[in-house]
């Protein structure tokens, strides 16, 4: 029949191109973890993800920075959000933004880390070319549960990567208690502190300084904690002084330089900065400080007045000290007009105040910062000389070794009286001279004068909430003479511990600080 | 009627010649249709004898006859005629179409069936319902007209906006729930344009749909388009042309009333700077708006001989929005080729091709871009009229004195660009061979593929938007392809009073999806829109959602058994196999069976006879249907991409993104149907019944239960945990009031009820989402609950405004509403639900059901000589709509209405129930913006007249008809927005929306694009 041959060709027609597969999928274009790391490089991409984390907008691009801020005694809230109010009235809940945003945020950074860790045993290489590139994964998980312990105090503790065999564990675990925490965060410091490079390209690459600085603080945090250790302060001051002592950091000589975006990063004093480099990913730069802290309807700033300090803050700094200058805006230009503090309500917008604003990321946000000056190339001083310097300091004041108290603190008062170029309102350069009064304080350094200078000199810097929690300042600054005056809701008993997100407890009951 | 007049002195013109009877000699004649076209085939048999013969192609046909014998006539699709022959020697039949029996049979997959055999529970709708008023898209077009199937616009009017099809409810939360649409046979095509349509068929029970097994679960539109017949070269040309304006607008203060509205509100702030009002006295909703237009021309060729059929035809689609700076265009072509090359062997091609050009501006934003500044609809309700378009330095006004900055409504739609173009080919190839008497077996090939170009650009005109980055554009291609290959025998077979119909066969598909995008600001000029991408200072890194690579299999075999017996019991029972890639490693296949019963009670001996009833069918199936409902990849483990910034420079890095998934299977619908078909009177009357249930299972829901510590960048985990309840009763009927020669009127009812129920979640906890724009910074505004319909609006219960002397008891503030600790005559109470004296999460519940009692549709026709009248209404009943729009516009940093300013609370105007301006309620989420959603609509008012066929015959024109409509006249509702029939997916919704949004994001209403009120002149041409 000739038929058949139809028969053929449709059979072969339907059936050729059907093929017979196991439909097996295969991943095209999927970044799948298996058989990821095989060169130190490989290890590097990990570690990069891990560090990056901390400039998301949920960690230091807004959330935990300005959070750090408002619950501070020096930065209220010129606005009306809720999660914000919360933050500077100490009324914090679980379900506030800016307590399980940062929470998250920063659970990716370690789990980053912990996949850079684990990642790097399947990389055959000598231990001396991947183990300074592991170690700044080390380093970055210990900078993440130093913040959670401080935050939070008990926190789940994870050091390793989750999948499929121990990820019912973890669903349950309960929080690892404070003490357990702070050694692990000491252990990975130490690890960083071995293997880091003395020096990188740039401070938002952790160095073998940057993990001994950090050891110093960890150290001194830790030595006023429920997790305390006899010689933390000892331990705090060695660290301390092995930085100082290591000579590769210094004092800027302008302290402006150190909030200039174009400069910073060739700073002497910079140990361990937040790089932005004006990136906009989906997941990543775009940090909105400048915004946060900016003058409302500033022709320059456009900012959202949100997080601004009280006038008694500005009238705390004294007159010759430079660091008010490079700390505060004073002068706007709006519609055109440049006007002082007192006349910054003239555009007419609900939320603008006659008060100095924060200046320290609005002057100089780099070439690229956008609108409102988001997505900026600010280095975030997160650890630089001057609070090593300091740290010092206070080590010293407690074991009552007095002239190297006053040696270190004035070193710090002392570049704070030079002056320096800086600008105000029309962003015109301008040079502010030295000052003619002397910063050197004489007699007995206490603790309280370091903390006082470290207020001053960490200024907005996310450092002021965790000195009044270590040093258990509450009751007097959120008191009625505090520089924002009376809190009342604030109570000593249960505010310096975050609550831990609510959502995160009602996941895994067994979660409680 | 005027070709019935004909055929009547025909057949008395044949009766007088019969009086001069004469032996036997030869008969010649014509057959042609009613519209005097010959038919080419007809049978014409000599009664009780085997003489015969066929027509030819030109109709004619000779015959040797004697007086007294009776020459039959037929032809399938056309009623039997017989003639008695006295001596005439000439004859000419005018054959007429035989309307029930074309209607009988409906196509089902893989086959068809007569609709008297039909078990499943199956909707057909009419080409003349599809093309009775113009739509974007045919599926537009089933609005109101096929009882169980709810469809709406994605963005109300937006040229080339998504229409969104539901069958018999939601039957997923985080998997389409929308139908899989079959276009002559090819799984996943493209809706063809509603002119090329010759008939859609809505498969909506499982014994309807289990053939197609895991892509069937939320019913299957089989679409057939137009094929040519046999018989001359037939031109048709139909052309409209339509006018659109938009069916509403707010009511917004002026800028006198609003610089008034701001200064109170500032008083009653303890603001004591005043408003700073503009020069101005703008109306932005009239800057944005302006009359549209759609234009709409079809022309096809069609015709062919007994061997080789054609049809070809092109459509050009044109429309200007009602939003200035909003158009659409496409052309569309399709060509289907029939050949017969042998008795037994058929080939043929349908091929289609298509190009679509959408310039868009942004509407129902989400709210991410600037505090929904892109959002060109809610910013003209937003923004401050005392605003001019212009700056006094000539740039674009931007809102500087209230709320977040934003660029003008105007500038947005008109400085932003955003087009789209969409290319798109489908070439399918079928050969049919009957291999023996009732065995056939036919094979199909396919390829389809659809190119999408979008490029944005948002110029620096825009301060807010894009002034200090200098300029964004972006440019993306994606491209679907889906190669699709289907074999299958087909066997039929009298046994008996049985018979017999078999169905086996083979079935592998596979889609491939590509994106490639890029983004940069900081372009040299705005004059280069977002062809300057390459001038870019900056480029945006793209994430794994804008660059992507995808593939997917499906292997199937499936098998159908059709047994009729006696044409009064009805069995069919199927039952499919797939196996597919992207399903998870330890689920790979699935089985999916169903089995149905029909009774024709009409044709038992009890009621062969019965004049009222002359049928009576009860049909009843039970299925299972899958939905696909995991993504490619979507079960494997994987790392996401991050960038970092190091030493300056950006460089790539990973992260965590989330563990394997071996365990995650497909959605499953059980579903029942019981269905009830009657005809009253010779069928004047028939009705059709159907009641369903729906259970599904295994539903994917997201667990954000996954504790955010173990750090994986996709915090919510997928597991099969959910389970939804649909239960139905739909009801269809077609009434034929009135049949004479010159008048008919005739009705048809659709009425459909859905009941749908959550009855499973995980650990039957609640499970919230967000219907705000983003900006709203809100988190949860809708719930799905254990025994509650999707998608219930959550949030305070609303109780009025406060009076002096605090809050009655029950009730309770906000604490920024009270001062030591009284609340604030005229700020807004709330139900106290927890009675702790504080409004606080613990006081929300559910404060409004956004799905209807019941929807339906109301259609009828008159037909006056040549003039035919088309009267459609549509209508939902019971729905609740949440209003964001008038949250916003209450909210005090933007414009408000002047129902809101005129009744807000104020010491001399305390009777009322709205809360006083710039009261400390941010936002809100309260019963107080939960509104009645019920409507009823005029859809279309058709007018139509057929020119006579003598007036036109001499100019050559077999038919021309014109027509006049109006689409959305009136519309009776008490929802005080813009339109009822919203569709607001909120934060993560947009335009397209998302599986999860669609099906659970309901009733909210933000920043549509308006529905038009249009009026249309259409042109039907027959050559």
């Amino acid at each position: 029949m000739k038929n058949t041959k139809y028969i053929m060709w449709l059979l072969v027609m339907g059936l050729s191109i059907m093929g017979c597969s196991d439909l097996e999928e295969e991943p095209v274009g999927l970044l799948s973890p298996d058989g990821f790391f095989n060169t130190p490089g490989d290890i590097q991409i990990a570690v990069d993800g891990a560090l990056t984390h901390a400039i998301n907008e949920q960690i230091w691009g807004r959330k935990l920075s300005v959070a750090l801020m408002l619950r501070s005694d020096m930065v209220n809230v010129q606005s009306s959000q809720a999660r914000r109010v919360e933050m500077d009235m100490h009324t914090i809940t679980g379900n506030n933004e800016m307590v399980y945003d940062p929470w998250r945020r920063i659970y990716l950074g370690i789990a980053a880390a912990n996949n850079a860790i684990e990642g790097a045993d399947d990389v055959v290489a000598a231990d001396d070319l991947k183990n300074p590139i592991t170690a700044q994964a080390y380093f970055i998980r210990a900078w993440y549960y130093f913040h959670l312990v401080r935050l939070f105090g008990d926190v789940p503790y994870i050091a390793e990567t989750i999948d499929g065999s121990n990820s019912d564990f973890y669903r349950n675990i309960s929080c690892t208690p404070e003490a357990d925490v702070y050694k692990n965060i000491i252990s990975d410091l130490e690890y960083a502190e071995q293997w880091l490079d003395d020096t990188t390209a740039a401070p938002g690459i952790p160095s073998k300084g940057a993990a001994s600085a950090y050891l110093a603080l960890v150290h001194l945090t830790r030595a006023t904690s429920d997790a305390r250790e006899s010689k933390d302060f000892n331990t705090a001051s060695l660290y301390a002084q092995k930085v100082i002592n290591s000579g590769v950091y210094s004092l800027d000589d302008n302290f402006q330089t150190l909030f200039n975006a174009s400069e910073s990063a060739n700073s002497p004093e910079m140990i361990f900065t937040l790089d932005y480099n004006n990136v906009e990913a989906d997941d990543n730069a775009y940090d909105q400080v400048a915004p946060m802290t900016g003058v409302r309807s500033d022709d320059d700033d456009q900012g959202w007045s949100v997080a601004v300090p009280v006038m008694a803050v500005y009238d705390s700094f004294e007159d010759g000290d430079y660091r008010k200058r490079v700390s505060f805006q004073t002068e706007a230009t709006i519609g055109g007009t440049t006007v002082d503090y007192t006349n910054f309500t003239i555009s007419g917008h609900e939320h603008a105040g006659n008060m100095p604003y924060i200046a320290k990321y609005t002057r100089f946000p780099g070439d690229y910062a956008r609108g409102n000056k988001r997505a900026t190339s600010i280095k975030y001083p997160m650890m630089r000389y001057a609070e090593v310097l300091l740290i010092a300091a206070e080590c010293a004041a407690e074991a009552g070794d007095n002239a190297n108290a006053l040696k270190y603190i004035n070193e710090v008062r002392a570049r704070a009286r030079k002056g320096g170029v800086s600008t105000n309102g029309g962003y015109v350069p301008e040079t502010v001279p030295a000052s003619a009064v002397p910063a050197d304080l004489t007699g007995t350094v206490t603790v309280a004068d370091v903390i006082e200078e470290r207020r001053v000199e960490l200024a907005f810097e996310g450092k002021r909430w965790y000195d009044i929690k270590r040093r258990d300042l509450g009751d007097q600054v959120f008191g009625a003479s505090g520089y924002e005056g009376l809190k009342p809701d604030w109570n000593a008993a249960v505010d310096y511990d975050t609550p831990i997100p609510q959502d995160e407890i009602q996941s895994n009951p067994n979660l409680t600080n | 009627m005027n070709l019935k007049t004909k055929l009547t002195l025909m057949l008395m013109m044949i009766f007088n010649i019969s009086l001069f009877a004469q032996d036997g000699y030869q008969l010649s004649g014509t057959v042609t249709d009613e519209s005097n076209t010959p038919i080419p085939g007809i049978n014409v048999i000599i009664a009780k004898t085997t003489t015969g013969t066929a027509t030819d192609f030109d109709g004619g046909f000779t015959l040797n006859v004697k007086p007294g014998d009776v020459l039959q006539f037929s032809y399938i699709g056309y009623v039997k005629q017989s003639v008695t022959i006295s001596n005439q020697k000439s004859l000419n039949i005018v054959m007429v179409e035989d309307a029930s029996q074309l209607e009988e049979v409906v196509v089902v997959g893989y086959g068809a069936r007569k609709k008297s055999d039909v078990t499943g529970s199956v909707s057909s709708v009419k080409t003349e319902e599809l093309t009775a008023f113009p739509v974007l898209d045919a599926s537009q077009a089933l609005q109101g007209r096929a009882a169980g199937v709810d469809v709406q616009s994605n963005n109300g009017g937006e040229p080339g906006a998504p229409i969104s099809i539901k069958i018999r409810g939601n039957t997923s939360i985080n998997a389409s729930s929308s139908p899989l649409i079959v276009v002559d046979g090819f799984v996943g095509g493209n809706m063809p344009q509603a002119g090329d349509i010759e008939s859609m068929q809505i498969l909506k029970d499982a014994s309807a749909t289990a053939i197609y097994g895991s892509q069937g679960a939320n019913g299957v539109v089989l679409v057939t388009t137009k094929k040519g017949k046999v018989g001359r070269l037939n031109i048709d040309f139909n052309t409209t042309y339509q006018v659109q304006s938009t069916s509403n607008s707010l009511d917004l203060l002026n800028a006198n009333d609003f610089a008034k509205y701001q200064n109170n509100i500032r008083v009653n702030q303890g603001n004591s700077n005043a408003y700073p009002q503009g020069p101005y006295d703008t109306d932005w909703q009239d800057m944005i708006y302006r009359n549209g237009s759609v234009v709409n021309h079809q022309l096809a060729v069609s015709g062919g001989s007994e061997k080789v059929k054609y049809y070809a035809s092109a459509t050009y689609f044109g429309q200007d929005g009602v939003l200035v700076n909003s158009d659409y265009e496409r052309l569309t072509f399709l060509s289907n080729l029939d050949a017969q090359v042998t008795d037994k062997l058929k080939v043929g091609v349908n091929l289609v091709g298509g190009r679509s050009q959408k310039s868009g501006v942004t509407t129902q934003s989400n709210g991410s871009v600037t505090v929904g500044g892109d959002d060109v609809v809610s910013l003209a309700m937003r923004f401050a009229p005392d605003k001019g378009v212009y700056e006094a330095d000539g740039s674009f006004s931007t809102n500087d004195a209230i709320g977040d900055a934003v660029d003008n409504p105007y500038a947005v739609a008109t400085e932003r660009d955003d087009d789209t173009e969409i290319d798109n080919f489908r070439a399918n190839l079928f050969a049919s061979y009957d291999i023996l008497e009732g065995l056939n077996f036919k094979t199909t090939f396919g390829i389809s593929g659809e190119n999408t170009f979008r490029g944005m650009y948002m110029p620096r005109t825009l301060k807010i938007t894009a002034g200090t980055e200098n300029g964004r554009a972006i440019m993306q291609n994606t491209k679907s392809e889906s190669v699709l290959s289907e074999s299958y025998l087909t066997y039929n077979r009298e046994i008996g009073k049985g018979v017999l119909t078999l169905l086996g066969g083979y079935s592998y598909q596979q889609n491939t999806n590509k994106s490639a995008y890029n983004e940069g600001i900081g372009t040299i000029s705005d004059s280069f829109s977002y062809y300057g991408l390459y001038t870019a200072t900056s480029l945006i890194q793209p994430t794994s959602g804008q660059v992507y690579t995808n593939e997917r299999t499906i292997q199937s075999v499936f098998g159908r058994v059709n047994f009729d017996f006696n044409d009064k019991y009805l069995l069919t029972a199927t039952v499919r196999r797939d196996g597919a890639s992207n399903f998870a490693e330890n689920h790979k296949y699935a089985t999916f069976p169903s089995a149905a019963l029909g009774w024709k009670i009409s044709n038992e001996k009890f009621l062969e006879d019965s004049n009222a009833i002359s049928n009576l069918k009860l049909r009843a199936s039970y299925g299972e249907t899958g939905n696909p409902s995991i993504a490619p990849y979507q079960s494997l483990a994987s790392s996401e991409v991050i960038y970092a910034s190091s030493a300056g420079s950006t460089v790539a890095a990973i992260t965590p993104y989330q563990m394997a998934n071996p365990d995650l299977k497909w959605e499953t619908s059980i579903q029942t149907n019981l269905g009830l078909d009657f005809g009253f009177l010779n069928n004047r009357i028939t009705l059709s019944l159907d009641y369903y249930n729906i259970d599904t299972e295994d539903l994917i829901m997201v667990n954000r239960g996954q504790p955010d510590y173990l750090g994986f960048y996709n915090n919510e985990s997928l597991v099969n945990v959910g389970a939804m309840n649909n239960t139905g009763f739909e009801v269809f009927l077609t009434t034929n009031n009135i049949t004479n020669d010159n008048f008919t009127w005739s009705t048809d009812f659709v009425f459909s009820k859905n009941i749908n129920k959550v009855t499973s979640l995980i650990n039957g906890d609640d499970w919230f989402g967000n219907g705000a724009p983003s900006y709203f910074s809100l988190e949860d505004t809708f719930v799905l609950r254990e025994g509650e319909e999707v998608g219930q609006f959550w949030g305070y219960d609303y109780a009025g405004v406060a009076q002096s002397g605090g809050a009655p008891a029950g009730t309770a503030a906000i604490a920024a509403s009270r001062e030591n600790g009284v609340v604030v005559p005229g700020e807004p109470l709330f139900r106290d639900l927890d009675g702790d004296g504080e409004i606080t999460d613990a006081d929300r519940t559910m404060i409004g059901n956004p799905n209807p009692d019941f929807t339906w549709g109301f259609t009828n026709n008159f037909t006056y000589k040549n003039w035919d009248l088309n009267i459609f209404f549509q209508g939902s009943q019971g729905n609740e709509i949440f209003n964001m729009t008038a949250v916003q516009l209450n909210n005090g940093d933007s414009n408000t209405t002047y129902d809101y300013f005129n009744n807000a609370w104020t010491p001399s105007n305390t009777d009322t129930n709205e809360p006083r301006v710039g009261n400390a309620s941010f936002r809100e989420i309260s019963s107080r913006f939960v509104e009645d959603g019920s409507y009823i609509r005029l859809k279309n008012l058709a007018l139509g007249y057929n020119l006579p066929s003598k007036v036109i015959e001499n100019i050559g024109i077999e038919k021309l008809r014109l027509s006049v409509s109006g689409q959305n006249l009136f519309t009776i509702t008490d929802y005080s927005g813009l339109d009822p029939e919203v569709s607001y997916f909120g934060a993560q919704g947009g335009t397209n929306g998302n599986n999860q949004a669609s099906n659970t994001t309901r009733g909210f209403d933000f920043g549509s694009y308006p529905t038009v009120r249009s009026f249309s002149f259409s042109l039907n041409l027959t050559f």
